[in-house]
């Protein structure tokens, strides 16, 4: 099977290099509007993201985004067969060899830099140039209508891929090295009455990586395409490769071109038009001699545009295929019907993919008259569903809710506790009084237990010694996470951290657990007091439920991590605490609080002078 | 992008090194002339110096100073000295090398003093595609392996595109460069340390100051923009957008026989913002009204474009044509549209309706219209 018949059995998957969102949106769009159930997009690779959102159809979709082709999970590989590399001609060549190494199958690809160096695109040709398609470096990509759009080719809006019928497959092959002017083609193909078989923008550079004969023997072997149209310029001389191919009947099928470029005999001396290779350095790369020389050997070679175009109208061409079901009275010509009315005015919306709340569920508390026998932990369990997305085991849910009852409050001395109170006694609402009290919570009062989980997770990534651990961190200055304790101490244990650790016994394995109390122990030979504490203890347990219950793996736990996930399992049951001494000063209502005196150490002013 | 010729001076700084001995001269700077005699020539890309006059050999001082002097009211800035080299023409070989799909091409003959094009059968061809090949080039061309392992490296190394050398004068194991021209791959300059730069590209001919400008522009962002001044007191202008439309275009009038109106060729390309579309129009429009021309028209036109946006560029367009629209009107210019692309209905229109207010109009088509539509009526409203 050749490129063409592999793209339209549905080898699409395209990964995208570089940010470039008009453009992957076009491909979405052309997805959608070629009646596609899956977009062709399958990742790109740009930093500092996790996602970009796009729209498919009318409905938003995200798009994974990665920092190299190593982080390319295995379930998407298989998927991907071509590359689109939109990157700058400084960081193209680059990222080509990494794909191309990584994706040695990948049927090819499009580099839309125009400043590529000559020498790495020599090198590209010597590399890949063989066994895959890949247009550039410059120009649009690749093009094959119904199935494959690999770039800018055909136009970034939707009304340009409805005009250029880029969702119909048809018989003229449109070949160019202006990607400009490949849009043209492909519209005045349509403005013909004709449809494209396939269109390659081989752009204007020197060193092409597929070459002109590599397309046109493309075009030859393609049983759907029936004529092919080009477009030259002066300079260069790729003309002769169509001549040669004429010349020894490697090429059969009707060429019409249009040569570029006779405006240079205007001038004295020979000019550099817009692309890089379009300087007449030979006599024979003028624009006259290369019309000549092809219509020497067989093709067709209008003299100025408005001819070229009158004989594009009179090119064989098939009737244009479509499954019977597809076609309706709308589209005689069997043109797929493209409804891009409904495509305009879409409203982007902040990405929310997940349902909190299953409005098809409603918990049912009272059936016939009596109370219901209820899940157990139900509250635990349905906020877990919610932060994480899916379903949760019976032992996840009970270790947040023992988590949930054990963090409620821990009394009005805390910070966060003080600041709800203060806030309360000034008159302020309970929305204002227990924000006081949120933004209280950071690394040194409730939001350690995150610090604790991303440390964890760390040291067990690294399969790190727990005394090199301790000795690496405290040498940074960096403090320990979820380690040490005013009151409690060795001898002294804390009651909270044993009543969680009993779930360890739940477990197969706890690794996170057993490298925290490592930890423990080598800090706790320092001091008594170093012992592992309530944040720390949560933290490591909950890592390991979560690899061991619900199969998170080290990445996915990682991500949790770097959502401040952790934290929540603070934030959610201190809120309660908080309200509770919101509520209280209400009812007490001492009026404004004012700091005594006693209690405000005050810097005795020295003399003043002159006195 | 494309290859630029650098400067004698540098190209030959390049190959030989500390070696060269060769002294540079800008009109700018204080020029001294060292003691002795020597070659002084102007290195700004020139070609067929000798016959122009452009060189002096064997000269010192005082007389190399009037040489210069005179150059520099021929308009030219730059120029070089080199000590004089003795040697037979039968030593004069030439020698280029010439980056191509399958590596570096060779081109060599054994006689110097010849023009190639007109005897392609002394010159013998060699390709190097990879190091194995140095020995058997070497074998056939009788140039040594040394000479060509470092041409290969230099060339390499610099980015180059094309190098010249005619003539290479060969005296056993001796070689000199006595002429050498270089095109170096403009897209390299980023990649190349202690090599070449922008400072030392020449042009051949003096720039007009809009092209400066407009290079300047261009240097600056990631779209493309290119103007030349063809004929300052021309009666078409055209603002132009894509590599490959606006030659055809620009084509249309030559057919027609309008080749000699044109005043500017250029393009802009790549989806430049409305701001850098305005200072692009803004060169083009200046030269417009600057031209003695009686009868001028403004030709707006390019293909169907990929994704540059035609109502923020047509925006940029407008709001420089805004700036002189009364000029314009008492100069009795007329602007011609052809244009496609994404939010090609909306651009098309605010062009139409600015045209038409400011008394502007000569027509304006979309993308169901012929790409040579806006330059055909233009000749027609000005027949030649």
């Amino acid at each position: 099977m050749n490129i063409l018949q592999r793209v339209r059995k549905g080898d699409d998957g395209v990964l995208v290099f570089g940010n470039h969102p008009a453009v992957v949106q076009s491909i979405l769009d052309f997805d959608y509007l070629s009646g596609k159930k899956e977009p062709s997009v399958v990742g790109i690779i740009a930093g500092n993201r996790s996602a970009q959102k796009f729209f498919f159809g009318k409905s938003e979709i995200l798009v994974p985004c990665f920092k190299s082709v190593a982080d390319i999970p295995k379930h998407l590989r298989p998927r991907v067969q071509w590359m689109l590399n939109l990157q700058s001609g400084r960081r193209a060549y680059e990222s080509t060899v990494a794909f191309f190494e990584a994706f040695p199958q990948a049927l090819g690809g499009h580099i839309f830099a125009e400043n590529m160096p000559e020498m790495q695109a020599t090198e590209l040709i010597a590399r890949f140039g063989r066994k895959h398609l890949i247009a550039g470096p410059s120009g649009v990509g690749i093009l094959v209508p119904g199935h494959l759009k690999l770039g800018a080719i055909g136009g970034v809006d939707m009304h340009q891929i409805e005009a250029g019928k880029l969702s119909t497959a048809g018989s003229v092959a449109v070949v160019s090295t202006s990607g400009g002017m490949t849009n043209e083609l492909i519209r005045a193909v349509a403005a013909a009455e004709k449809r494209v078989s396939f269109s390659v923008a081989i752009g204007g550079d020197r060193f092409p990586v597929t070459s002109l004969t590599d397309v046109l023997k493309l075009a030859q072997n393609d049983e759907a395409t029936k004529a092919i149209v080009y477009f030259g310029e002066l300079g260069g001389s790729d003309e002769y490769e169509i001549v040669e191919m004429l010349k020894t009947r490697t090429l059969t099928k009707p060429v019409l071109c249009y040569i570029a470029g006779i405006i240079d005999e205007a001038f004295d001396e020979h000019m550099q038009f817009g692309h890089a290779k379009a300087l007449v350095a030979r006599k024979d790369e003028s624009a006259r001699a290369k019309r000549e020389a092809l219509r020497e050997a067989g093709a067709l070679a209008p003299e100025t545009f408005p001819e070229f175009l009158r004989e594009m109208a009179r090119l064989p061409s098939a009737p244009v295929r479509l499954p019977a079901a597809k076609r309706s009275r709308v589209a005689q010509a069997g043109d797929r019907v493209v409804d891009i009315m409904s495509l305009t005015n879409r409203q982007k919306s902040i990405l929310s993919t997940r349902e909190i709340v299953d409005l098809d569920a409603v918990p049912q508390f009272v059936r016939g008259g009596k109370l219901a026998k209820q899940k157990d932990n139900g509250f635990a369990a349905a906020a877990l569903s919610a932060l994480l997305g899916s379903e949760v085991s019976p032992v996840t849910a009970a270790f947040v809710e023992n988590i949930f009852e054990l963090l409620i409050d821990h009394g009005g001395h805390v910070s966060g506790a003080v600041n709800t109170m203060v806030t309360a006694r000034a008159g302020r609402d309970m929305v204002s009084s227990l924000a006081a009290g949120l933004l209280t919570v950071g690394p040194r009062f409730g939001g350690a237990v995150n610090a604790a989980a991303e440390q964890w997770l760390d040291g067990v990534a690294q399969d790190a010694d727990a005394a090199d651990f301790v000795e690496a961190r405290t040498k940074k200055g960096a403090l320990l996470a979820g380690i040490g304790h005013r009151k409690y101490r060795v001898g002294l244990g804390d009651p909270r951290v044993a009543a969680l650790s009993g779930f360890a016994k739940l477990l197969k394995k706890h690794p996170h657990y057993d490298f925290a109390r490592d930890v423990e122990k080598v800090t706790t030979r320092k001091s008594g007091s170093l012992i592992l504490n309530v944040d720390g203890v949560m933290a490591a347990l909950l890592l390991d439920i979560l690899a061991e219950k619900e199969g998170y793996s080290a990445a996915q736990l990682q991500k949790l991590t770097e959502a401040e996930f952790f934290n929540a399992l603070f934030i959610i049951p201190r809120t309660v605490g908080f309200i509770a001494h919101f509520i209280e000063q209400k009812q007490n209502d001492e009026g404004l609080f004012r700091l005594p005196d006693e209690l405000l150490f005050e810097r005795k002013k020295g003399p003043k002078k002159g006195e | 992008m494309a290859r630029v010729k650098i400067s004698e001076y540098r190209a030959k700084k390049i190959l030989l090194g500390e070696e060269y001995k060769g002294v540079q001269l800008r009109s700018n700077n204080k020029m001294v002339i060292p003691k002795g005699k020597w070659v002084a020539k102007v290195d700004q890309g020139v070609k067929k110096r000798m016959k122009q006059g452009l060189v002096v050999v064997g000269k010192v001082g005082a007389d190399i100073l009037k040489a210069i002097r005179s150059w520099e009211k021929k308009g030219f800035s730059q120029f070089l000295l080199e000590p004089l080299v003795p040697h037979e023409a039968g030593e004069e070989q030439y020698f280029s090398m010439e980056r191509v799909r399958e590596g570096i091409r060779f081109l060599h003959t054994r006689e110097g003093g010849i023009d190639i094009d007109a005897h392609p059968e002394k010159v013998h061809t060699y390709v190097y595609t990879a190091a194995k090949d140095i020995a058997d080039i070497s074998k056939r061309s009788g140039l040594p392996k040394e000479f060509l392992t470092t041409a290969i490296h230099v060339f390499e190394k610099n980015f180059f595109g094309f190098l010249e050398i005619n003539p290479l004068v060969v005296q056993g194991e001796n070689i000199f460069l006595l002429d050498a021209a270089v095109l170096v791959d403009s897209a390299g300059e980023f990649f190349v340390r202690d090599s070449w730069s922008e400072d030392d590209v020449v042009q051949g001919r003096a720039k007009h100051a809009a092209e400066t400008r407009v290079e300047e522009l261009a240097r600056t962002t990631p779209a493309s923009f290119k103007l030349t001044v063809l004929n300052p007191d021309g009666a078409l202008f055209f603002l132009l957008s894509g590599g490959g439309g606006s030659i055809v275009i620009a084509d249309e009038a030559q057919l027609e026989g309008a080749g000699k109106l044109i005043a500017n060729y250029g393009e802009y390309s790549g989806g430049p913002t409305r701001e850098e579309t305005y200072l692009y129009a803004k060169e083009v429009i200046t030269l417009m009204l600057a031209s003695r021309a009686k009868k001028k028209a403004l030709i707006i036109a390019g293909g169907v474009a990929n994704f540059t946006d035609v109502r923020s560029t047509f925006l940029g367009i407008i709001d420089a044509l805004t700036e002189v629209a009364p000029a314009l009107r008492k100069a009795g210019v007329k602007v011609f549209v052809r244009r496609g692309g994404p939010n090609e209905t909306a651009g098309l229109a605010l062009m139409r309706e600015f045209l038409e207010r400011e008394e502007l109009l000569g027509s304006v088509h979309g993308s169901d219209d012929i790409i040579t539509s806006a330059v055909g009526d233009a000749i027609a409203a000005a027949p030649v």
